[in-house]
């Protein structure tokens, strides 16, 4: 007799066939369909690009590292941008002028309007500069002196007005992105529309994905590729492997190594430019008086034992360059105030003499604070080492302890390896940041390693409020001059930025910013 | 049912001890995520506020009660990093971690019994000599190391599949099958050593002698026996997965929750590291609860709750 379906018990054998079966399917299925499938090549029409550093949102109130700001500008823009040779290039206005020493005018470009077709108003600048200055621990807002407030004059037409002069501020405007007034917060934003040449059609946060089509509403030129695919990859041999493969068209921020393993394929194309970045082995300036390190010319002796272009040749197969200023060449302002001498004897013999030739010195740093810094580490533990100086190494995992101890209170500590970006491009900002310190921030532990030199940060003051470019420049000048007199590292190098894509994509240009415009990129037909 | 409701007791207490465990851990651990949060250019004054901001400036206590109330309401709080809803977040990756690990468990389960039956019926052959040489060096290789080594191969010699990322699902193979070696590895010799043991027992020589197949000793009789290993094993592998394969998510850029996980500890995402504890934490014991929970349909000796008959 045959029994209905409906009453046959579910047996442990039948169960397991099912479940074989089922999962049989499945697997097959899946293989199928992968097969069948696409392998993930970029189409003809489609840029993709893979990301060292997961892209949180389109906005720059909190973070920004450097590929991001490719992608954030191609979806949102600034009044200004940093162009060519770290010039303050007009974007969405056409005049941006300091009309008195507190007072820029600013007038907005005829036509300008979002991927929704409303329009770039006065309002949003103001909205946008509030919601800037109210984020706490805001990356951008870092780089503000003081915020400039908005005084109306037309519908297109306002100033910025400060407090004091800030003769930098179309420099400083590049960095605040656009966003209509009632779509904006004092947070990252996570959505909005922008009034770049791309628009997101989709993504996702968690995955660090995007993806953008060309802005059919866009005030400009319209951007040269129809569709682009943003990925994060963390591991560099991933995005390696996957520029290889033709998956991906561009991967930035790489390593020498990468480069090294990456040139000359076909195929493959490697750009290089100066990083608006500097990479240093910092002395520890709250020793006390009476130590060796307090004394400028035992920290000059030591950076005699420093065998730079070893280090550059060898070590960062030449990814870098040496220092001959505080701050990079490609900077706006930048003078070069000297350079550092290899002279193993001298520096024994003028440590002997400032009875420092019992030193020893412990050097600390963060992994992945600049590419190589293990290798850096163990070599300048044994340079100092040949002239008579111990060295013990500790490194801090990212995320550790080490911001502690950089305020001296998580341990003893006479170098570290740090590096230092400057996405303005303005040497002046570097310069606040490293080299202003005074006894009032020192007292909160504020400064850039304790450092505290009142007569270079007085010059420092003055090319800051000075709004005569050339009396600037005299400024600043001298004040790189005081602070490289200093000695405040025992070895300072400028890393370029690497960028690798293949051939197809053209018309890519990689600014000293570590970015470029996504807008002109095209893909060869 | 009382059985069901003890274990559901049992894991929900697991959860709590683990995500409280957790809780306490990362705020002992070395790191600032104000620091993390506001850069290393931040002054005291700007860490003070965002200390404020995230709470981090109450007592650990006061933070673990209100962590405790808000997770009743199911609000794990808002990711320092993301800015956004951490339990979202985590859930926006949890059906990538989720495919990765049921496409890896179903391919070792497919591959691995058979091999390990095949093993035990030619136990003590320099064939199953040789094949437990390879399933050993199988367990042996670094995950990282046979991912690159799959990536050059099928990416970049033979470009036939994709090098990251889940775009199109041919980007799940080379992912599974890197995490599968290693679970084959591991499985097929579970199953040879429980299949052997069946083999030599007096129960199948009697089958045989009556004159069983072959067939149904290997795969009715003796699987039959091995099953509760073999799934405990898969079971524990698999919720052992969903707390992310982190060294192949990262080789092959996968979003999942692995890599995900990562990132918070190095930026001391508070938020983020609890919901990713918690929402892991679940699905394990879930996991484990299934396995659990399906023990009799395996072997209807078993009676949940009970001591088991002989």
């Amino acid at each position: 007799m045959t029994v209905p379906f409906a009453d046959r018990q579910l047996s442990r054998r039948d169960l397991l066939r099912w479940g074989a079966a089922a999962g049989a399917f499945v697997s097959v299925a899946t293989l199928a369909t992968a097969c069948a499938g696409p392998t993930g090549l970029p189409g003809p029409g489609t840029l993709t690009l893979a990301l060292n550093r997961s892209l949180v949102s389109l906005d720059n109130k909190l973070n920004q590292f450097d590929a991001a700001v490719t992608v954030q500008r191609a979806v949102r823009q600034a009044l200004t941008e940093i162009g060519p040779n770290i010039t303050p290039r007009l974007v969405l206005a056409d005049r941006f002028e300091l009309t008195a020493p507190t007072e820029w005018t600013v007038h907005l470009r005829e036509g300008i309007r979002y991927s929704d077709g409303t329009p770039v108003t006065v309002e949003d600048v103001s909205t946008a500069l509030r919601m800037y200055s109210q984020v706490q621990g805001g990356f951008v807002s870092s780089f503000f002196p003081e915020f400039p407030t908005v005084r109306k004059i037309d519908d297109r037409t306002f100033t910025l007005d400060t407090q004091k002069p800030l003769p930098v501020l179309d420099a400083l405007m590049a960095n605040i992105l656009i966003t209509p007034a009632a779509a904006n917060k004092p947070a990252e934003l996570q959505t909005g529309v922008g009034s770049g040449p791309y628009v997101v059609t989709k993504f996702n946060r968690g995955a660090g994905t995007y993806s953008l089509r060309r802005n059919e509403n866009y005030w400009g030129t319209p951007a040269g590729v129809e569709r682009v695919e943003v990925q994060f990859l963390s591991e560099e041999s991933s995005r390696v492997i996957a520029l290889r493969s033709g998956q991906v068209d561009v991967i930035d921020s790489i390593t020498p190594d990468s480069a090294t393993q990456l040139s000359g394929l076909p195929g493959i194309t490697i750009d290089h430019a100066s990083a608006l970045r500097m990479n240093q082995i910092f002395f520890n300036f709250r020793q006390p008086a009476g130590h060796p390190l307090a004394d400028p010319r035992v920290r000059q002796a030591l950076t005699m034992a420093v065998d730079g272009d070893s280090l550059v040749h060898d070590v960062l197969v030449n990814s870098v360059v040496q220092a001959d200023s505080v701050v990079p060449p490609s900077m706006k302002g930048y003078v070069k105030t000297g350079e550092y001498v290899y002279d193993p004897d001298q520096a024994r013999s003028q440590l002997k003499a400032l009875g420092a030739e019992n030193l020893t010195m412990r050097i600390i740093w963060e992994t992945g604070e600049f590419a190589g810094d293990a290798s850096i580490m163990e070599a300048l533990a044994e340079m100092f080492g040949k002239v008579g100086v111990k060295t013990t190494l500790l490194q801090f995992e990212p995320g550790g302890d080490i911001a502690t101890w950089r305020q001296g209170k998580g341990g003893e500590w006479d170098l570290l390896g740090n590096g230092f970006g400057g996405p303005t491009g303005q040497a002046i900002n570097m310069l606040q940041g490293m080299y202003a310190g005074t006894a009032e921030k020192e007292s909160t532990r504020d400064t850039y390693q304790g450092y505290v030199q009142p007569a270079v940060a007085a010059l420092i003051a003055q090319a800051s409020s000075e709004p005569d470019p050339v009396a600037r420049q005299a400024y600043l000048t001298q004040a790189q001059q005081a602070a490289w007199n200093t000695w405040p590292c025992a070895w300072q190098f400028v890393p370029k930025s690497i960028l690798a894509r293949r051939t197809r994509v053209e018309g890519l240009r990689l600014d000293d910013s570590n970015s470029y415009p996504l807008a002109a990129v095209h893909l060869e037909s | 049912m009382v059985y069901v409701l003890k274990r559901l007791g049992q894991g929900l207490l697991t959860v709590f001890l683990t995500v409280s465990v957790v809780f306490i851990l990362i705020r002992l651990a070395p790191g600032d995520p104000a620091v993390a949060y506001a850069g290393p250019l931040a002054t005291s004054a700007e860490l003070a506020k965002v200390r404020t901001q995230f709470g981090l400036d109450q007592p650990v206590l006061v933070q673990y009660g209100t962590f405790l109330k808000e997770l009743v309401t199911g609000n794990l709080g808002t990711s320092y990093s993301f800015q956004a809803p951490a339990l979202q977040v985590v859930l926006e990756r949890l059906p990538f971690t989720l495919t990765l690990a049921f496409a890896s468990i179903l391919l070792a389960a497919l591959v691995s019994i058979p091999l390990g039956v095949w093993m035990a019926r030619r136990t003590d052959t320099k064939k199953e000599l040789g094949v437990n040489v390879v399933s050993i060096a199988g367990q042996s290789m670094p995950d990282f190391w046979i991912g690159i080594l799959l990536l050059s191969l099928f990416a970049i010699v033979f470009p036939i599949l994709p090098a990251s990322g889940f775009a199109t699902w041919a980007g799940l193979i080379l992912p599974t099958v890197t995490i599968a070696i290693l679970q084959v590895a591991l499985i097929s010799r579970l199953v040879r050593r429980e299949m052997a043991t069946n083999f030599a027992s007096p129960y199948l020589t009697i089958a045989r002698s009556r004159g069983v197949s072959e067939r149904t000793l290997t795969w009715k009789y003796a699987m039959g026996n091995s099953a509760i290993p073999v799934f405990t094993a898969l079971g524990t592998r698999f919720a052992a997965m969903l707390n992310g394969v982190v060294v192949v998510e990262v080789v092959f850029g996968w979003p999942g929750v692995g890599s995900l996980i990562v990132r918070a500890l190095s930026t001391r995402d508070y938020p983020l590291i609890q919901a990713t504890v918690l929402v892991t934490a679940v699905l394990a014991v879930a996991v484990q609860l299934l396995v659990d929970l399906a023990y009799p349909l395996l072997d209807p000796r078993v009676r949940l709750g009970k001591a088991n008959a002989s």
